[in-house]
């Protein structure tokens, strides 16, 4: 049976009503149009779906859309801060991290949640940073560029409120 | 009027992609991420079958389930296809039989995908199980067992046999006689998106589909076909694809029956597959068993080879007969082959087909021939640098198949590659278990031939710019994410002197853009490029003359630069307005002069070349690329894993683009090739494949990826756009190689075998250990003279 | 994609409601905490209960408490991550924290529980996969089929324990605090499971694992988790490892216990009291050890990796193991 949801997607209030076994990511894709996540394997292998609840990375493909009721729920689409881009994003752009696209979504806030946490990683933090995202396209490196050069931009700049969200 | 002139070049700038923006922003637009008024849901019933015949069918309780809109089987799109014209051995659904597991049998088409899985589940199938066929040598011995009963050659798919001079003769010259076996095992794409295709039939009886595929052309040549549609009335768009690497470049299932359930329910139908239906539909990379002989002289001079193969194909030919092909034609190069003999057989199984992935055919080879360069090389006391650097081609010349050579900096890649990754310093002395090694590669840019035979250009480009500015290039090709949007729009760029973010790049839709053939055979930045290049300098020769005129010089004499025009012989006038004029300007004022609109098209097509031998209608390209790796590794005694320190790798590209592109292409190139060394494998139970998902099926995340250095050399080849070839698939090839080299470096066991897993390293590790302990090393070291030497 | 089966899902408040709701369902009631294998389980059909009773809702099973007498409580809903991070965790217990941050992915670990972990269903490359594949196999002993198609014969499946972090916890001597219908138990981690890979563990209809209780470290005890797999993310081990010596290492030692996974439905224990009494951890009672604790393991075809490799990965990863606590290089290269 149907259960209404309420909760935050990129700063706004969504109320749906929406069956149990409808996975976050399907919910967010269908019902919000947010399309920005992606379905790579359904199983919570690739990373693909990810997205940020309350700050933290989860996989939007094995997690019930009911289960982040009240919860803050940030999309690629909602990463961006007073109308820019994100400077994760920016990064990503400029060091062609992006190759076919299809992963970048959730690797960006894999990596929005690293340097969150860890302003100034190593390269082996970032190595495990990225781990839980697979990319078939760029053995890594360029997105290892992409996150350095953000780690020094984001340095200068205070954490946005989506960002700076992490409840437990 | 010059391409390069003194201001800076949009070339070579370590800039983002065109594309990038929507990329980053999660705006870019998949086919899984449409989503149109009605729009239904497809799925595919599979057969849990490897070889069986279908007795019965019966749809009917899934065509009563409500939400059901359609059921189709494999008598609904009888039309037989196949990417190969030579080999059309595929339905949209199976008729009468199923050849794997995973064969597709129905597709239905329901309000959600819920109830699409449940009318999947109504539907009954009876099945009568045949024998099957498993391995090649099954395939070779059970004449009984026919896995296309109307096939001309049995279970074989294709046998090539090439002979170039006497090989015997160049065995009986040669000194030293290196002969081995080699195992390259299969491996798959997994490309992050998987497939997914829109089928939408309107009321006008006109087809569009929506779909994830690296061929928009040859999809829309087979959607008229199988469809009975007239190919005028059909339209192929390619949305943002989520890679490829070969795997979406047949025409597959989904597509046509994503377009016949919209067809007969009038409503947009979306199918997209799970992950584990990609894995089915496969088309990567044959398992190759090869036989490798090789002689050479003291001197270090190659004097013959012989090479047999066997290839795994799996049910359906895909591109088959192309990889039966490229199996072999490659191997003369870039190693100077006097004498040449090459057999491949490529057979059929009841497994997923193998089909092109990433260094199409040529990676196995590869494999072979660069483990057995480093072998002769400790044969004949040679450094594996020299030996390769004695026999690599010179530009200007032709293979012993045939194969024209334009330019080749080999020689420069190792010396790069080399002096970058300490190489000779380091070899042998890196201690107990580290070793490094080298392998070396060539690819091409591009078929010389189309896949069907055409005489009509490979790459059209249509250019069009106006009073605002703005140019708009509509191309068909398919950018899969190597960046091909960014090339065509940098190399327009370059020539027009504007920014490539000021452009739009309409890209792989069968109605708006002319004909590409594809995102295959690394053919895109050489074919779609010099198509673009020629288009873009017709458009600045259409204004060159009125903004000429206007500014009181010659049209030979303006630059294009900064979205500035003018008279290149005085730098001071570039922002001067009455000197020169912004490139809106110059298009208003070609516009008013002419009375005509600004546009032009461009079109590639390959110089007719490798006619020498029929045989050779597939190797032959108008230039090759060249590639020299370096690998620095540890292996583990006890465990037999084998870490990665680092990989170089120096890519002969021609001219870079755009270098971070390039780079990028390099850099995914060793990482593919990294986990084939490593990680990837295809393991059946029977005929079933084991590991049909991304857990299972290991790919290496970022933890099992090695820091990989790039260094692009740019040979400038003659005819390439602004010099450029590939840089796509070419790299991938030493990858494997230069590990298994480093492997014997730290080791002194030779890896014949992919993927080097811990378990057959140690397995080495402990045979030679047993060897050496009974004081025998001939089993694991390449003696003086190979096995069954023929001297 | 892949969809999930349809079900009722309950977010009870407390843990008596949860209870009741478990007791009022019982067989077709499962129960979700993080839903790292549940949920991709249920998609490949695995499972289809009619009902999912979330622990979302009862904050009474999530965080970390010190326990009276010393030790901590983890509820049994604290995330992998947050056992990780943990600084009397780290403390007290390092092995468990590298256990906890082996598993799959930081992201992985961040949603995942120690609940979930501990009572993480056993694993096979026949049973692991979808409806789809399963069928096309026949099923097997463990759902929907007769036969274990890892050894024909056998009456029992042979499914594997697969759960990172139950080694170490076992070494821990920690315990489970299980409560039901008729009542609460604390039992040890050890005896939660079973030697058949489809009837698991010992947990009675309707009971909530509700506490994982880690007694205070013995003195002078250490243990080590180690864990080998095909790739470093994203991947179940093929073998897991944790160790536990008691006593001074240069003197001689009180105790010694192996907990060898991924081999069996359960974790192999080797108790090595006999064998280390008195000795010095030397190279030589380090290799004893290494085979003391392999001899039982008998792995089968259950993973894509070879039985016998994996067992003779044991020997190795014991040994290198126990050569960190030597203070020798852990890997020999």
């Amino acid at each position: 049976m149907r259960q209404i949801l309420r909760l935050t997607v990129n700063g706004e209030a969504a109320e749906s009503l929406v069956a149990p076994h409808q996975s976050l990511a399907d919910f967010l894709r269908e019902d919000l149009g947010l399309t920005g996540t992606k379905h790579g394997c359904d199983l919570g292998d690739c990373g693909a779906c990810t997205v940020l609840v309350d700050g933290e990375p989860r996989l939007s493909c094995i997690t019930l859309a009911l289960e982040c009721e009240g919860r803050e729920v940030t999309t690629i689409e909602g990463v961006a801060r007073d109308g820019r881009v994100h400077p994760v994003q920016e990064a990503f752009d400029r060091c062609v991290a992006a190759q076919c696209g299809y992963c970048t979504p959730g690797l960006v806030l894999s990596c929005v949640a690293l340097l969150r946490d860890n302003p100034s990683p190593s390269e082996a933090q970032i190595r495990a940073g990225l781990s839980g995202n697979i990319c078939r396209c760029t053995g890594y490196t360029k997105i290892m560029d992409a996150v350095r050069e953000a780690a020094v931009e984001l340095a200068g700049q205070a954490p946005s409120p989506a960002e700076g969200s992490r409840r437990d | 009027m010059t391409d390069r002139p003194d201001a800076p070049s949009a070339l070579g700038q370590r800039a983002g992609k065109i594309d990038g923006p929507p990329k980053v922003t999660g705006a870019a637009v998949f086919a899984d991420d449409l989503r149109l008024p009605r729009m239904l849901i497809g799925k595919i019933l599979r057969s849990p079958h490897a070889h069986a015949r279908i007795a019965r069918i019966d749809v009917s309780r899934a065509r009563a389930l409500p939400g059901v809109h359609a059921v189709i089987t494999g008598e609904d799109l009888p039309e037989r296809y196949g990417v190969i014209p030579v080999s059309q051995d595929e339905t949209a659904l199976k008729i009468g039989k199923v050849r794997m597991v995973g064969d597709e049998v129905a597709a239905v088409a329901a309000v959600d995908e819920d109830t699409a899985l449940a009318a999947l589940a109504l539907i009954e199938v009876d099945y009568e199980p045949l024998p099957e066929i498993l391995t090649v040598e099954d395939a070779l011995t059970r004449s009984d067992v026919l896995i296309h009963e109307d096939a001309k050659n049995g279970n074989v798919t294709k046998r090539v046999f090439q002979r170039y001079g006497n090989v015997d003769e160049g065995f009986a010259e040669a000194d030293v006689i290196v002969e081995d076996e080699y195992l390259y095992e299969a491996s798959t794409h997994v490309p992050l998106e998987t497939h997914c295709a829109v089928g939408h039939y309107t009321p006008d009886g006109k087809l569009t589909v929506w779909s994830s595929t690296q061929i928009p052309h040859y999809l829309h040549r087979y959607l008229a076909r199988v469809l009975g549609i007239d190919a005028a009335r059909v339209r192929v768009i390619k949305p943002e694809v989520g890679a490829g690497y070969g795997g979406k470049s047949d025409p597959f299932p989904l597509e046509f029956c994503a377009a016949e359930l919209s067809r007969r329910t009038g409503r947009p139908v979306k199918i997209a597959y799970t992950r584990e239906e990609v894995f089915y539909a496969h088309r990567g990379r044959h398992q190759f068993k090869m036989w490798l002989k090789m002689g050479v002289k003291k001197s270090g001079e190659i004097t013959a080879i012989d090479y047999k193969c066997w290839l795994d194909g799996g049910a359906y030919s895909s591109f088959g007969v192309v990889t039966s092909y490229y199996a072999g034609v490659f191997m003369t190069l870039p190693y100077t082959l006097p004498r040449y003999r090459f057999e491949a057989i490529r057979v059929f199984t009841n497994k997923p087909p193998a089909g092109p992935k990433r260094g199409h055919g040529a990676i196995q080879p590869r494999f072979a021939l660069e483990l057995h360069i480093d072998k002769a090389a400790a044969a004949l006391g040679i450094d594996p640098v020299d030996l390769r650097r004695r026999n690599c081609v010179e530009p200007g010349t032709e293979t012993v198949n045939g194969l024209r050579i334009t330019s080749v900096a080999l020689k420069e890649c190792l010396d790069a590659v080399t002096k970058a990754s300490g190489y000779h310093e380091k070899r042998g002395r890196l201690g107990p278990n580290r070793g490094i090694g080298l392998a070396a590669s060539t690819y091409m840019c591009g078929a010389n031939h189309s896949i069907y035979a055409s005489e009509g250009p490979h790459s059209t480009v249509q250019m069009k710019l106006d009073r605002s500015g703005q140019v708009a290039i509509f191309s068909g090709t398919a950018d899969i994410g190597q960046g091909s949007v960014e090339m065509l729009g940098r190399i327009a760029a370059e020539v027009l002197g504007i920014s490539t973010r000021d452009m739009r790049v309409v890209e792989g839709d069968t109605d708006l853009t002319p004909v590409d053939l594809g995102s295959y055979s690394s053919r895109v930045t050489f074919m779609a490029g010099n198509a673009v290049l020629q288009a873009a300098r017709r458009c600045r020769d259409q204004l060159a003359g009125p903004v000429a005129a206007k500014l009181g010089c010659a049209p030979a004499d303006l630059v294009f630069r900064d979205h500035r025009i003018w008279p290149g012989d005085h730098p001071e006038w570039k922002d001067d307005p009455a000197h020169s004029l912004s490139f809106r300007q110059g298009v208003e004022v070609a516009e008013a002069a002419t009375g005509q609109g600004i546009g032009a098209m461009g079109s590639y097509r390959p110089p007719r070349i490798g006619s020498r031998f029929r045989q050779t209608s597939v190797g032959p390209s108008p230039a090759y690329s060249f590639t020299a790796q370096v690998a620095e590794v540890t292996v583990d005694p006890e465990t037999g894993e084998i870490s990665i320190d680092r990989i170089w790798a120096a890519h002969d590209c021609g001219k870079a683009i755009n270098p971070q592109v390039v780079e990028g292409q390099v850099e995914g190139c060793v990482y593919m090739g990294v986990g084939e060394a490593l990680l990837e494998e295809h393991v059946f139970r029977g005929a079933l494949y084991q590991s049909p998902s991304i857990l299972e099926y290991k790919i290496p995340t970022s933890l099992d990826t090695p820091p990989i250095e790039v260094l692009l050399v740019e040979s400038h080849d003659p005819e390439g756009p602004f010099g450029a070839k590939e840089a796509g698939e070419g790299p991938q090839l030493s990858t494997v190689p230069a590990i298994a080299n480093a492997v014997w470096d730290a080791t002194g066991v030779w890896m014949n075998e992919t993927p080097f897993l811990p378990e057959r390293v140690l397995k080495a590790l402990e045979a030679k250990r047993k060897a050496e302990a009974k004081g025998r090393t001939a089993a694991v070291a390449p003696a003086p003279r190979g096995s069954g030497s023929g001297t | 994609m892949m969809r999930l089966p349809a079900f009722d899902y309950r977010v009870p408040r407390e843990v008596g409601e949860a209870v009741s709701l478990l007791a009022e369902y019982g067989e077709d009631a499962k129960v979700l905490a993080g839903g790292t294998d549940l949920l991709p389980s249920m998609k490949q059909g695995l499972f289809t209960p009619k009902v999912l009773v979330s622990l979302r809702g009862m904050a009474e099973l999530r965080g970390i408490r010190d326990a009276e007498g010393g030790g901590l409580r983890v509820g049994a809903a604290t995330t992998l991550r947050d056992v990780a991070r943990d600084p009397r965790v780290l403390a007290l217990y390092p092995a468990l924290a590298d256990a906890c941050s082996t598993v799959a992915t930081h992201i992985i670990q961040g949603t995942g529980t120690l609940g979930g972990n501990v009572l993480l269903d056993t694993r096979c490359t026949y049973y692991n996969q979808s409806a789809f594949w399963r069928t096309a196999l026949g099923f097997c002993l463990k759902k929907g089929g007769d036969v274990c198609h890892v050894a024909r014969t056998s009456p029992t499946c042979m499914a594997t324990a697969s759960a990172d972090t139950v080694p170490a916890l076992i070494l821990m001597g920690a315990n489970a605090r299980l409560v039901g219908a008729a009542g609460e138990r604390v039992v040890p981690v050890e005896s939660l499971y079973t030697d058949d890979g489809r009837d698991w563990n010992t947990l009675r209809p309707g009971e909530l694992l509700t506490e994982v209780l880690l007694p205070p470290p013995a003195p002078g005890s250490a243990i080590l988790h180690r864990k080998m797999r095909r790739r470093q993310a994203i991947d179940y081990g093929f073998l897991l490892a944790a160790v536990r010596v008691d006593g001074d290492l240069a003197g001689g030692l009180t105790d010694a216990r192996v907990v060898v996974s991924c081999v069996g439905p359960r974790p192999v224990v080797t108790p090595l009291g006999d064998l280390v009494a008195g000795r010095p951890l030397t190279a030589e009672l380090a290799e004893e050890i290494a085979h003391a604790a392999a001899r039982p393991a008998a792995p089968l075809t259950t993973h894509g990796v070879m039985p016998s490799y994996r067992k003779k990965m044991i020997r190795v990863t014991v040994r290198r193991a126990l050569d960190t606590l030597r203070g020798e290089p852990s890997a020999a290269v």
